[in-house]
Parts: C-alpha cells; structure tokens; sequence
C-alpha cells in the first residue's frame, strides 16, 4: 500500500469517528433541534463529503479537488459540535460552523482542477473564507448565544466579551456582505463557466453547476432571511434544505470528476507541458554542446594541420636539408678526395634511411594505410608490435566495419596506447574491441598508476569529439592507483 | 685568416652538416648556438665574423635575433637560412639588417662566399 493510500485510510477512519463522536453530540444535546433532522444532515453531509472526497484524491492525487472535498466532509462536524453541551465544544462549533459553505464555494468555482487561477475566482473564495474563519471567531468573541434565536437553551460563551452587542452584530453584517458577495461572484463565475464550456465539458459540469448553483441560490436566501429577522422555524426550514442538497452535492462532484476527461486533459496537459519545457531545456543544452563539439573538431583539424607542418619541417626536412649538404660535399671532393667522398655517401645513405623512416613513421599517424588494406584487426596487432609497452590484443573483429567506425576505433587504440606509454608506468596493457549488437565496444586498460584527467590534455578531448561525431559514447576510469579504462561505444550499423 | 662563423640553429643534424660544409669551404667554425638568446650570448663572448642563423628558432625570431647583434659593438655578419622559400619569408629579409638570405637546400660555400666575401 503506497504511503499516500495509507494516509487516506487513516482520514477515513477519522471521519467515520468524528462522525460517531458528533451523532452523540447531537444526540445528548440540550439545545439542537430538532435533533434527528440535525444528525442526519450532518452525518449525511459530513460523512459523503470526507468520503467521497477521498475516493476523489485516491484517484485524481494530483487533482485538488479531492482533498478540498475531504475538508469540506471534516468541516460539516463543527455544526455537530455547536451541539454540544460543553462550552468550549459549543464555542469551537460556532466559530467553525459555517466554513463547509467556504469551501464549497472554492470547490464549485474552481472545479473541475480545484486550483485558484483568475482573481475572480480568488475574490471570491478570499471572502468566502474571511466571512467563515476570522471574522467568526472574531463575532463568536462578542457575542452572546442566548441572546440568538433559537439557541435559548445553548451553553454559556466561555470566551464572551460582554458590552459590544453593537460591533458583533456589525460583525454579523459584514459576514452576511461578504458572504453574499462571494455567494454572487460564485454564482456568476458558475454561469461564465458552464457558458464557456463544449458540449462535452457541459454533460460533466451541468449535475454539479445545477446542484452547486441550487444549494447557493438557498444559502443566498437563508443569509438573506438570516438578516430579516424571520422566525427561527423558516431559517431552520431553509437551512435543513440548504445541507439537503449540499450533501448530494458531492456525488455530483465525484460522478464529474471521475466520468470527466476535463481533470485527467488537464493534468496530462500539465505534465505534457512540463515534459515539453524539460525536453526544450534538454534539446538547447545538447545543441549548445554539439555546437562547441563542432567548433572543437574544426579547431582540432587546424591544429592537426599546424602538427603536420611542424613535424614534416622539424624532422623529415630537416634531414633532407643535411642530406643535401652532404650530397654537394661529397660531389666536391669526389675527384680531390674519392676516400673521403665515398664516406660522405655512405653517411648520406644513413641519413636518406633514417629521413624514410621518419616518414613512414609520420604517414602511419596521419593514416595508417594497413587500416585500408587490411582492417582493424591487423592494424590493432602493428600498434600493439610497435608499443613499448607490452600490450595484449584480447578481441577485435575480423569482419571489415566503415570506414568512419574503423578510424575512430584506431585512433582511439593508437592515443590511448601513447598515454600508456608517455604517462601511465604501466608494465602490461590490454586492447578489447568487440562488435554488440550493432556497436563496436573499444576498451583499452592499463595496470598502471591511474589518475589521468580527460579534460587535461587535448588528446584524450580529441577521441571524445571523434567518437560524439558519430553518435558514439566515450569514457575514461582513472581512479588513482587503480590503472586507466579508455571506453568508446562507436555504433556500427 | 680564415673567418669565423657562429652556426644558430636548432636542429643538431643540420649543425653538423653545415660545419662540416664550412670548415670545408675554408671557414672556422667558433661556436653553435640552439637557440636565440644563447646565440647572442655566444656572440658578445667569441666575437665571430659570420652568424649563419635559422630564421625559426624555439625561443626568438631570427629577424629579431639579427637587429640585436646588430646593435653589439662588434656586429657580426649576418647570413639568415631557412628550410623554407625566400617567398614564404616575405619583406621581412630585406628589411632586416642581415646580409642577405641563403635557403638550407641551396647553402653552400660559394653561395655564402658570394654574399660576404
């Protein structure tokens, strides 16, 4: 059972003994009357709101029109507890007697969402509450009930302050205002809603508009009539009416809220608009990542062009440059001094060796051309032959992959190898590349010393470029002490 | 007597072939220098005739380099070399106060005999 239902079984089996307690209030009452009419308003009222309105919130948790309706059910009690013959509980039921109608008023205004969303609507409900929760107890503080029609016989005011008749029927006035003026605006937003509404929305809003608009237009009255001064049978009369029809009200609620597509449209609507938000946020994030990975790989292709340039000039050049020198020296002395030019040649013979090398060497990093001829396979076994550390070739595919993907795989081995060799002190290396379910898994890990940040160097930024470009992951574990993991996930076809 | 020369450059294959074509074109060779300023240190301490110097070294510019020899008491020679063309060099040869410049490929005794005497 999921937290929230556990909490909804518990108000449940309050409601149901504060419904208990209130039936012996009501019950043993010296004052209520009649009292069987009473217990069964309020019972009925109290016990199909809370009821009801928990099924509502079990349902539609992310709805408020559930919770409102429970605390309209626990709010009916109070006017079971103005029946009782203790003071204090008197005193705590006339305060809070009239705040179910508050509620109601912000349920019927804002159903189907039950959220507060235009200043109507919060006018409305603000004065519905200031009428039934301050100014109530603010009344209930000056006034003094036997002096009231029809409660002759009630307790004593425990907190009565005597001598200011004059401010707490002024009070009363002011509740009646405002309680009426909330009453009207409820009933025109009631109106303005159901005239907005489709066809559709009409079918789900009409039961509970006419049963709402219905139990207000009553309530109007008995506030109206209140004021009058008629006598107390006709208010009692109209008030029993009034809780008659508020305690059929929230099944209309229910059957709206549960037939309805209005509350789920909404909340999906809600969601939909917050996943969209999320999404946008998210897409912007990898367009500003995919932006600078661009201009990384554009920059990297300069810097690369500026490496190849300095290389060919600091090495091969270099040596052809001497070369020459030695060549034209030997061609001079070759008729003064053959001895001397025959050595000349045979240092020039080195040199044009070493300059090959060198070059090979160099057109090996710009492309290794055993990637082209012969795969990946082979060209992972000549970067393993040619690493100064020992490296172990544990898998790779014997099948030909794109170009792209081969590449990529390659360079990723080659910088990886290089690191082990330049950084990591490690004594042994092993090289994994594996074909899964149409990606090519590259792993290169090292026993050696760890702690290698990618975001140091260009190199390791470099292979997370080139594995990105094409939809690949890339990853490094370096825990320090632990050796280095290089991962790319390359896909593959 | 034969002149003096100072090779600057930094790369030590090419050192050793231009000594050797020196010393074979009838120059002394003072002194090598890797690169910029301990050539010009080199050169307020061996006082040579000649600096055959690389135009691209670690630390200085070439250019650079010869403007402030040039400004020593007793101001070498300055032949400038290079692996690259006179063109990628541009202005910069003959605006500096050098003797002129030799490409690394065409450097020979006869060349530089040509430029200083």
């Amino acid at each position: 059972m999921s937290s929230l239902r556990r909490a909804l079984v518990a108000l449940g089996l309050l409601a149901f003994l504060l419904g208990l307690l209130t039936a012996a209030l009501v019950m043993t009452s010296d004052h209520a009357s009649p009292r069987g009419l009473l217990l069964a308003l309020v019972l009925a009222a109290g016990w199909s709101f809370a009821f009801t309105g928990l099924y509502a919130w079990d349902r539609r948790p992310q709805n408020n029109t559930g919770p409102l309706m429970t605390a309209a059910g626990f709010a009916w009690f109070f006017q079971g507890l103005s029946a009782s013959n203790n003071e204090w509980i008197f005193a705590i039921g006339i305060v809070g007697q009239n705040l179910p109608f508050a509620i109601l008023i912000h349920l019927l205004v804002t159903f189907p969402s039950g959220r507060l969303r235009t200043r109507a609507q919060t006018l409305a409900v603000g004065l519905a509450y200031l009428a039934t929760g301050p100014l109530s107890l603010i009344w209930a503080l000056f006034t003094d009930p036997s002096t009231q029609s029809g409660c002759e016989r009630c307790p004593e005011n425990p907190v009565l302050i005597g001598g200011f008749e004059g401010l707490a029927n002024a009070i009363n006035a002011l509740q009646a205002i405002g309680g009426s003026v909330s009453i009207a605006i409820g009933i025109g937003l009631l109106y303005r809603n159901w005239r907005r509404s489709s066809a559709a929305e009409r079918r789900v809003l009409t039961p509970v508009f006419l049963t709402g608009g219905t139990a207000f237009t009553v309530l109007l009255a008995e506030l109206i009539i209140g004021e009058l001064g008629v006598p107390h049978t006709v208010q009692v009369v109209t008030f029993v009416t009034a809780v008659a029809i508020f305690a059929c009200l929230p099944f209309a609620f229910l059957l709206g809220l549960l037939r309805s597509r209005i509350g789920r449209v909404e909340e999906v609507s809600s969601a939909l608009s917050a996943e969209n938000e999320q999404l946008t946020a998210e897409l912007q994030t990898k367009v500003e990542e995919l932006r600078a990975s661009r201009h990384r790989i554009v920059e990297a292709g300069y810097a690369e062009r500026r490496r190849v340039e300095r290389d060919l000039h600091d090495g091969a050049q270099q040596r052809l440059m001497a070369l020459t020198m030695t060549l034209r020296l030997a061609r001079e002395k070759l008729d003064a001094d053959p001895a001397a030019s025959a050595e000349l040649l045979d240092e020039a013979m080195e040199e044009l060796a070493a300059a090959t090398a060198e070059l090979r060497e160099f057109a090996r990093g710009i492309h290794p051309v055993v990637l082209s001829d012969r795969g990946l396979a082979a060209a992972l076994g000549g970067l393993a032959e040619r690493s100064p550390v020992p490296v172990k070739v544990a898998a790779a595919p014997a099948e030909r992959l794109p170009m792209p993907v081969e590449s990529a795989a390659y360079f990723v081995v080659a910088e990886s190898l290089t690191n082990v060799a330049r950084y990591s002190g490690a004594e042994a290396a092993t090289v994994r590349v594996e074909r899964r379910n149409g990606t090519l898994e590259v792993e290169v890990s090292d026993d050696g010393a760890g702690g290698a940040d990618p975001e140091a160097g260009t190199g390791l930024r470099g292979l997370a470029d080139r594995v990105a470009a094409l939809d690949g992951s890339f990853a490094v574990r370096s825990e320090a002490g632990e050796g280095t993991t290089v991962e790319a996930r390359i896909p593959c076809g | 007597m034969p002149k003096s020369v100072l090779i600057v450059d930094d790369h030590p294959g090419f050192r050793a072939s231009a000594r050797r074509m020196l010393e074979a074109s009838g120059y002394e060779v003072a002194g090598e220098a890797g690169d910029g300023e301990t050539a010009i240190a080199a050169c307020g301490e061996l006082g040579p005739d000649l600096v055959l110097l690389d135009v691209q070294l670690p630390d200085l510019d070439g250019f650079e380099i010869a403007a402030r020899l040039q400004a020593l008491e007793r101001a070498p020679d300055v032949v400038l070399t290079s692996s690259r063309d006179r063109a990628d060099l541009g202005e910069a040869i003959a605006e500096s106060p050098a003797c002129g410049f030799i490409a690394k490929a065409d450097l020979c005794g006869p060349a530089l005999a040509e430029l200083v005497g």
